[in-house]
């Protein structure tokens, strides 16, 4: 009984682990999008806000991508969905000796890594082009165009999964019943294969449209000169972290979440028509089958579900956009002074020490007269002198001991152009981080320098 | 003959219209979306990086050079093989093998429970919760455990909170964040067919075994493996694949010092400028993954056959 317990409380604990890490660093990322800090963090957290998507709105460059994006995905679809579709009725008529061969081909795209894909699409249309001689503006060299062709290569593949999955299904004898009773080849096709494959062709068109949507690998060789919201948003995480991908990353898990719940409802109705169907079709009283119809019809959850979700969107942009500003000044106010704090700290010890310093001899503590240099410009703390001084340092007092730290601290404003220049052994995160670093610079510098060299020694 | 006699009858089975349609649209796929660009990769990694204008020309012939590159460098490398290369090369495979693992071994015990244990609405809301993470785009995944192992990032804070660490840790340099987020990305590719293949087997068994006083371990060990072989298989064939030739994620979580094999391939294509040496690169990729998974395929005694159903 115990031993059962403790497997149960295991594998409890590990089911929760899991989708830990499956929904954490998106939960986190999320979190991000709404931090007025300009590096996305949720650690020291600042203020809420929601001008993160404004930033994202104003993107014309990912905004651009998104369109062109769309695009494709739209020209996938319509090459992707009928090749696959072609692809699985030929399975289920080539001969019984072929079938392994032509399988494996056919689905062989969808390990081929996407990188070789692409760089195979690219290179066969260029090649095809000098043959023919065409023009660079010829579709030959077109970032689009290579695009669609690329991805549909293994995109297809994927649809003719679903198609496969739904085939296994059909009963040939619907279709021969049809040409049977003297329907064309066309005919039959239309009237009969079609209709029930109509799901599968929406569920085909979807998995297309999201599998180009969200491509890199492929698309990042056949685009060329061009680019789509991957591509751009690969280049600006590269090269430059703000908290606006975060914004991006909230509405497509939101938009996503939205899909699936929609989908969970539609799928959950279906099944209660249904249910409700067989139950009139077997004669039950008509206070049953309206009960079964209830679930089809009208589920109040998820009216109270979507009642809920509008409401905490508007409570997000109400308290995204009321206050922010307030909030913001506080936070800057906030760590102007603690920086000023320490300064005026370190101040006062140096002072003290000064004094203290005084009558002994300069070879008993030879840190001293480095720190004297270090405290003529703050910026001059982080000289690597300093950090030597600071390592020889015997110190008697005690109390000097957290003083350097304190003003490497992230928040000091000489902490830039110490770290910059002067300080290349510090492991310290600005430096992983240059952004960060960009971030603070913004918040701090032209006020607090001034302030700082005018009111300094 | 028999060929012949084949296509006859597979145009009297559909029509006239519909037959062409679908040989067209089959044949189009296959031959200039599949076979044909990988033949002319194929040929194109075997010439000389020439100036259009030489394209063609007396200069257009077919050489091994860009193979030998990957070897044994330029001519005037010190040393006897490419060492920069070849050892992004085997260090690629090596953490792509660990990657598999890591995924194997973290989405087993989930594919369990779903297919044996998990009933009704509940295993539905799993499958789902399985599946949503991985609509959001792969980079913005991979951007996500970028801020989660940052130097400010919410690991970091964690640890020097509770004092395991008193300056933050560089998890990018040590391309930790580059295995979880490379592990993360492919973790659906390996539970579905690991679920599809548990989930056929009768549960009877399982509890035949257990009757007979076989411990859980064991009948993991002697009763589920065995017959999950081929769903096994065709998990870590796909993560192994992919995650080999992963580009995104190394790009965007790999530390500045480490670099992933498809990197030094785009850069051929990008900065580098020599397509044909970049396609001999992507060939000798492609290969070696293909053999090192019918390598293991064999070791393992797993049928080509068995993978993919």
């Amino acid at each position: 009984m115990t031993s059962q317990r403790i497997l149960r409380i295991a594998v409890w604990s590990y089911i929760i682990l899991f989708f830990g890490y499956l929904f954490g660093p998106l939960i986190l990322m999320s979190l991000t999008a709404f931090n007025s800090a300009a590096f996305p963090r949720v650690s020291p957290w600042e203020c809420f806000t929601i001008e993160w998507f404004d930033v994202l709105r104003q993107d014309d460059k990912l905004m651009a991508g998104l369109r062109h994006s769309l695009v494709i995905g739209l020209g996938v679809v319509l090459v992707a969905v009928p090749l696959g579709l072609a692809g699985a009725l030929m399975l289920t008529q080539v001969s019984q000796r072929v079938r392994p061969i032509y399988y494996t081909i056919v689905v062989s795209p969808i390990l081929v890594p996407g990188v070789v894909l692409g760089i195979s699409t690219l290179i066969f249309w260029d090649r095809l082009g000098v043959m023919f001689d065409a023009s660079y503006q010829s579709w030959f060299y077109d970032g689009t165009f290579l695009t669609i062709v690329g991805q549909s290569t293994f995109i297809s593949a994927y649809s003719m999964l679903v198609f496969i999955a739904r085939l296994q299904r059909f009963d040939p004898a619907l279709e021969e019943a049809a040409l049977d009773l003297g329907a064309t080849h066309v005919q039959a096709f239309r009237k009969v294969m079609l209709p029930f494959l109509k799901p599968a062709i929406g569920s085909a068109a979807v998995l297309a449209f999201l599998a180009s949507f969200e491509n890199y690998n492929t698309t990042v060789f056949t685009i060329v000169s061009e680019s789509t919201l991957t591509t751009v948003l690969a280049s600006k995480v590269r090269y430059g972290i703000n908290p606006s991908i975060s914004a991006l990353a909230v509405v497509i898990v939101v938009l996503t979440l939205i899909g699936a719940v929609a989908h969970e409802v539609y799928k959950r109705r279906e099944q209660a028509a249904e249910r409700a169907a067989t139950l009139e079709a077997g004669g039950a009283d008509m206070a049953t089958v309206n009960k079964a119809r209830a679930g089809a019809i009208g589920n109040p959850a998820v009216a109270v579900m979507l009642l809920v979700f509008v409401a905490g969107l508007g409570t997000v942009y109400f308290a995204g956009t009321v206050g922010v500003d307030e909030c913001k000044v506080q936070v800057t106010e906030q760590k102007r002074r603690l920086a000023e704090e320490r300064i005026q700290a370190l101040r006062e010890k140096r002072k003290a020490q000064r004094e203290a310093n005084q009558p002994t001899t300069p070879e008993a503590r030879p840190s001293s007269d480095v720190k004297a240099k270090g405290s003529e410009g703050y910026g001059g703390i982080f000289a690597p002198d300093n950090l030597k001084g600071r390592a020889g340092e015997t110190d008697p007092a005690g109390e000097t001991k957290d003083e350097p730290r304190a003003d490497q601290g992230l928040f000091s404003p000489g902490n830039l152009t110490g770290q910059t220049g002067a300080d290349p052994k510090d492991g310290d995160p600005a430096e992983d981080d240059p952004e960060e670093a960009q971030g603070y610079q913004n918040l701090f510098s032209p006020n607090n320098l001034r302030e700082q060299s005018g009111g300094g020694q | 003959m028999g060929v012949i006699r084949y296509f006859q009858q597979f145009f009297n089975r559909n029509g006239l219209v519909l037959s062409s349609l679908l040989l067209g649209a089959v044949g189009f796929w296959i031959v200039f979306l599949i076979v044909l660009p990988q033949v002319f990769m194929l040929d194109f990694s075997f010439r000389f990086n020439l100036p259009p204008a030489d394209l063609g020309g007396p200069k257009d012939v077919y050489t091994l050079s860009n193979y030998e590159f990957l070897m044994f460098g330029s001519p005037n490398n010190p040393e006897p093989l490419n060492v920069v290369d070849l050892s992004v090369f085997l260090r690629t495979l090596l953490a792509a093998v660990f990657v598999t693992l890591f995924d194997l071994v973290l989405c087993y015990p989930i594919a369990f429970y779903l297919a044996k244990s998990a009933q009704g609405g509940y295993a539905r809301l799993m499958v789902l919760s399985l599946i949503v993470p991985f609509w959001v785009n792969e980079i913005l995944r991979a951007f996500a455990f970028r801020i989660l192992f940052g130097s400010t990032g919410i690991i970091n804070a964690f640890l020097i909170w509770i004092g395991v660490l008193s300056e933050p840790m560089d998890f990018i340099q040590a391309d930790i964040a580059l295995y979880a987020g490379l592990g993360y990305a492919y973790i659906l590719l390996m539970i579905f067919p690991l679920y599809n293949a548990i989930e056929s087997l009768d549960t009877n068994q399982i509890e035949a075994a257990r009757d007979m006083g076989a411990p859980w371990w064991r009948i993991h060990w002697r009763v589920v493996i065995p017959f999950a072989k081929p769903g096994i298989t065709s998990g870590c064939t796909m993560v192994f694949m992919l995650s080999a030739g992963a580009l995104a994620a190394p790009q965007i979580l790999g530390g500045p010092s480490s670099l992933w094999f498809t990197q030094i391939i785009y850069q051929w294509f990008n900065t580098g400028g020599n397509w044909p040496r970049g396609s001999a690169y992507a060939i000798v990729l492609l290969v070696t993954c293909i053999a090192f998974v019918l390598l293991m395929m064999r070791l393992f005694k797993v049928k080509l056959g068995a993978i993919g159903r």
